[in-house]
């Protein structure tokens, strides 16, 4: 009893070290833990999935964030890409603020090393970064003609040649826009983009900022979501189980199933060390040091409480 | 006149927008298309009006030797050097600035966010107390969130995502929704003092 009195005066340089450790351990010694995926995030993935190999439809990617959420967000970007690129779906990227210009070039780059015959201008294209001052004009003007009010990507060439935009002029083909942030959940993509011009706007979001789109997600502003580090893990888990299987009956990858979802649950299959490329895998070993965090912080709150009650019975008691 | 100009601008192109909005007329369209070239060329001077003001704000405090005025320096250098870098070799994989971004800010930035996690893990263990119910309440629903957002909390038994989920579809949904309704109409009250020139405190206080 006195033991747990005595814990809550614990340094709290104690507690720094049992969470440094509670996440560093699992993210050198990777271990196998189940993925289960939510409506949410199937979601986008099913939308994508409908844009496969359709010349006339385009998914856009906004990165609206800068290197401190990489962690969460970066997976998710990662996820998205190779799903198109596994797909052929033609990916848009686009960024307004210039912190997260080069985490566009690095998320491409890390899926290319897989992709090496995607080719910028063709099947992807970067529009860059663009003053945030631009992005209402831009939101409403890639309503009307998306070469019109973008006009030149990334490296200088003018949208309107480039051969990816054969078939696509404004929200009607680039039908699905996902916008992964730290801070907002789309909200000038669903009071322009959606309102005005009927575009799915879906949205990649840190875990802190989840509880704020649930509005959205209810009246279906928002098609789907990637919430933290959990919704990336979904997302990975279903690239591996669909838009990367392959077989004689599915070369390309097999449809959306969510009796195969509960199939590869139940026997536990497509598990994390089954996927030999880091960089498809890396949210769900994150997921890993997320459970141990939580568990931490959840004995954390037991103890913390514990102690608290016994100290203050024994307070009334000496009273 | 040096407040009257500038209000008399945002209240007739504020009105100019909203007839925009809901008129779908090529009068209308072709006076966007002006707009939009006109705001593209406009806003790469706000880069330059940033980039003096850091210039200012920081040249004065290593001209005085200000308090930390080393950071300053460390500060106006990252910022010379990253843009040399960049308008040099450019910002392409395998260039200066890519390895500026992915061996500096990246780790950097990443540390920075990271920490929350310690101070969230100290804070609960200090600070997160049964004291009342309404704590109470919150305390039993950060347990189960936190659990339903993690894969052993599913091992366990379905009812903790389950239960997870419907924190944050049901009262966490209504709450939310609550708070959203009052920011949209404070937002379109404040829009229409904007707009007819009741609120000017955007102006300035002189």
């Amino acid at each position: 009893m006195n033991f747990l009195i005595k814990l809550q005066s614990l340094d709290r340089r104690w507690i720094y070290l049992l969470v440094a450790l509670a996440i560093i351990i699992p993210l050198l010694i990777p271990f196998d833990s189940k993925t289960y995926t939510t409506e949410p995030v199937e979601n986008i993935y099913q939308k994508v999935d409908s844009f496969s190999g359709k010349s006339n439809k385009a998914i856009l990617m906004v990165f609206m964030h800068d290197a401190s959420t990489m962690p969460e967000l970066f997976p998710m970007e990662v996820s998205v890409l190779r799903h198109a690129f596994e797909r052929n779906v033609k990916v848009f990227t686009i960024c307004f603020t210039p912190t997260a210009a080069p985490l566009v070039d690095y998320a491409i780059n890390t899926v290319r090393e897989q992709f090496p015959d995607k080719k910028s201008g063709i099947d992807y294209c970067n529009f860059g970064y663009k003053p945030a001052a631009l992005m209402v004009p831009m939101v409403l003007g890639m309503g009307e003609d998306i070469s019109k009010a973008v006009d030149i990507d990334s490296e200088g060439r003018k949208i309107a040649n480039l051969p990816i935009m054969q078939d696509i002029k404004n929200y009607n083909e680039m039908n699905l826009i996902i916008n992964f942030s730290g801070s907002d959940y789309g909200y000038t993509w669903i009071t322009y983009a959606r309102s005005k011009f009927g575009a799915n706007v879906a949205a990649g979001v840190t875990a802190v900022m989840a509880a704020d789109a649930y509005p959205f997600l209810q009246t279906g502003q928002l098609l789907g979501m990637m919430a933290g580090l959990k919704g990336a893990s979904e997302y990975e888990k279903l690239d591996d189980v669909f838009a990367s299987y392959k077989d004689a009956n599915y070369p390309s990858g097999r449809p959306f199933s969510k009796e195969i979802i509960n199939e590869t649950i139940a026997n536990d299959t497509f598990k994390i060390s089954d996927q030999k490329v880091y960089a498809f895998k890396k949210a769900r070993i994150g997921m890993n040091s997320q459970s141990a965090a939580h568990i931490l912080i959840i004995i954390f709150i037991i103890i913390g409480n514990l102690g608290y009650f016994i100290e203050k019975s024994k307070q009334k008691q000496d009273q | 006149m040096k407040r009257q100009i500038p209000l008399l601008i945002v209240i007739i192109l504020g009105f100019i927008f909203v007839v925009h909005t809901f008129v779908p007329h090529k009068i209308s369209q072709d006076f966007f298309d002006w707009y939009q070239d006109w705001i593209k060329a406009m806003s790469p001077f706000a880069v330059f009006l940033g980039i003096m003001s850091l210039l200012m704000v920081h040249g004065t405090k290593i001209i005085r030797k200000a308090t930390n005025w080393q950071y300053s320096v460390v500060t106006l250098s990252a910022l010379v050097f990253t843009a040399f870098a960049g308008f040099m070799w450019g910002t392409q994989e395998g260039t200066p600035y890519m390895w500026l971004f992915a061996h500096v800010q990246m780790p950097m930035s990443s540390t920075m966010f990271s920490l929350l996690a310690f101070y969230i893990a100290s804070a609960a263990y200090k600070a997160f107390r049964a004291r009342s119910a309404e704590a109470t309440v919150l305390l039993l629903a950060a347990i189960v969130v936190m659990l339903g957002q993690v894969p052993l909390g599913a091992a366990i038994t379905h009812w903790i995502p389950d239960s997870a989920q419907w924190i944050l579809n049901v009262p966490n949904l209504a709450a939310k929704r609550g708070i959203a309704l009052g920011v949209g109409l404070g937002m379109v009250a404040t829009s229409l003092k904007i707009l007819l020139g009741i609120e000017r405190t955007y102006l300035g206080s002189d």
